[in-house]
């Protein structure tokens, strides 16, 4: 090292000089990647698919959402923590309903009990789309590995944000809300 | 990928645990080092608490003053557990400024103290690398060689192997041990900063989410070249300032 330090005078130069024409090389000859990703669970990559009925029995999918910001949320009602944050989900949904604000609330059905996920659904006064996710693909494609997980997909239905765990809180949905809409499409 | 450890009712968020460890190891190191340089352990410690206490409030507010909206009728969630809500930047500023300030009202020496801390942080940064592997983070180009991983759909870099290992040499370059000689005080750290800057601009052409600033030159790397730049300049000032000349003006060199 201390021989390194004796010839700093052309050495340290020279390595300023080769780590800038790495820079503009690797600019031109690998440059980064291009924006056309695959569909992935992950925060910069287009949303994967999702098609469900929901608890009312209607066929919904991501898709039928194209252009609006979308919250995509895992939970299941023997959750607690996704019990506890499903109010500040409602509260949101009523206050951005009107500026193209969904939520697409995917129980896990196949670990959940259907009548308790009701239930909690009547006693709450949910009114945002809840699907169930009977086989549990859906929670797979999205590599859910705890609940909840949110996650948040801009106009242009790209992730945004992935929130492993609960319970959001009212903040940060609002937070994360707000500079979604304020993004245009 | 593992970003959850779900161990019985209980779901871990691993990048965090990592972190936590690297934090502990790093921070052991420092005060083993701190006695080792005659440096007061305790303020060493007490600098770092300092400085995670302040760098958590302020990564908190400064996320709260980028969204007022947010806590308007709901200032309570200023105090919401949501590791989400925080600015990292923010964060690191005002914790920096903290640690100055506690360093210069406790007299601590500047470079000696940075010297300090190098082991903790080489550790640190081996710990990022991991955690960022579980979490998927700072995810390599697509590739097809021999040892890409699939990851979010494609086959790609190991970017955050490549990391590790860098981490790993650089950690091994600075480690305190004997006959690795770094003087006068400052030299270790800027060592440290210097070379992790280095590896950052070569590595980051393998990175498969690097932000663009213009064309295609990756900030990153700018970022990191200025780093360097600034590194090797005090690092200059730091030899220059001890009277350790460059070989042209001493008869004898002595090298390591």
């Amino acid at each position: 090292m201390n021989s390194i330090f004796d010839n700093r005078r052309w050495f340290f130069p020279l390595v300023l000089v080769l780590a800038a024409a790495w820079i503009v090389l690797t600019a031109f000859i690998n440059p980064p990647p291009t924006q056309n990703r695959p569909a992935a669970a992950r925060q910069g990559f287009p949303a994967p698919q999702i098609s469900l009925t929901s608890f009312d029995s209607s066929s919904i999918s991501l898709s039928d959402f194209q252009g609006q910001v979308v919250i995509v949320n895992f939970w299941a009602s023997w959750c607690p923590p996704c019990r506890t944050e499903m109010p500040a989900m409602q509260a949101v949904y009523e206050e951005f309903g009107h500026y193209g604000v969904t939520i697409l609330a995917v129980n896990a059905s196949n670990q959940d009990d259907p009548l308790a996920a009701r239930r909690f659904i009547t006693e709450r006064g949910l009114t945002f789309p809840i699907l169930e996710d009977l086989t549990g693909a859906t929670a797979r494609t999205y590599q859910v590995s705890a609940l909840p997980t949110t996650f948040f997909i801009d106009r242009k239905g790209i992730i945004s944000k992935v929130i492993y765990g609960g319970p959001l809180a009212e903040a940060l949905l609002r937070a994360e809300i707000t500079r979604l809409v304020k993004e245009q499409p | 990928m593992l970003p959850i450890l779900n161990l019985g009712p209980l779901a871990i968020q691993t990048p965090g645990l990592i972190l936590l460890i690297g934090v502990w190891i790093g921070l052991t190191q420092a005060e083993k080092y701190a006695r080792f340089l005659k440096i007061d352990s305790d303020h060493i410690y007490s600098l770092s608490l300092l400085t995670m206490v302040a760098g958590i409030f302020g990564a908190r507010l400064s996320f709260a003053a980028q969204n007022p909206a947010a806590f308007q009728n709901n200032w309570t969630g200023l105090f919401s557990l949501t590791l989400q809500m925080m600015d990292t930047f923010g964060g690191g500023v005002i914790g920096l400024l903290a640690a100055f300030i506690y360093g210069q009202r406790k007299g601590l020496p500047f470079w000696k103290t940075l010297d300090v801390f190098t082991p903790g942080f080489a550790v640190l940064a081996i710990a990022f690398g991991f955690a960022q592997l579980s979490s998927g983070d700072a995810f390599g180009a697509p590739a097809n060689l021999p040892w890409s991983i699939h990851l979010w759909g494609e086959w790609r870099h190991p970017s955050q192997i490549y990391f590790i290992l860098s981490a790993g040499l650089i950690a091994l370059l600075v480690w305190p041990r004997s006959g690795s000689r770094f003087n006068p005080s400052g030299v270790r750290f800027l060592v440290w900063i210097g070379s992790s800057a280095l590896a950052r601009i070569f590595l980051e052409t393998f990175r498969g989410d690097s932000p663009i600033l213009i064309e295609s030159l990756r900030s990153s790397q700018i970022t990191a070249w200025l780093i360097l730049a600034g590194a090797l300049v005090l690092l200059n000032r730091r030899l220059t300032h001890n009277n350790i000349l460059p070989e042209a003006q001493t008869p004898q060199s002595n090298p390591e």
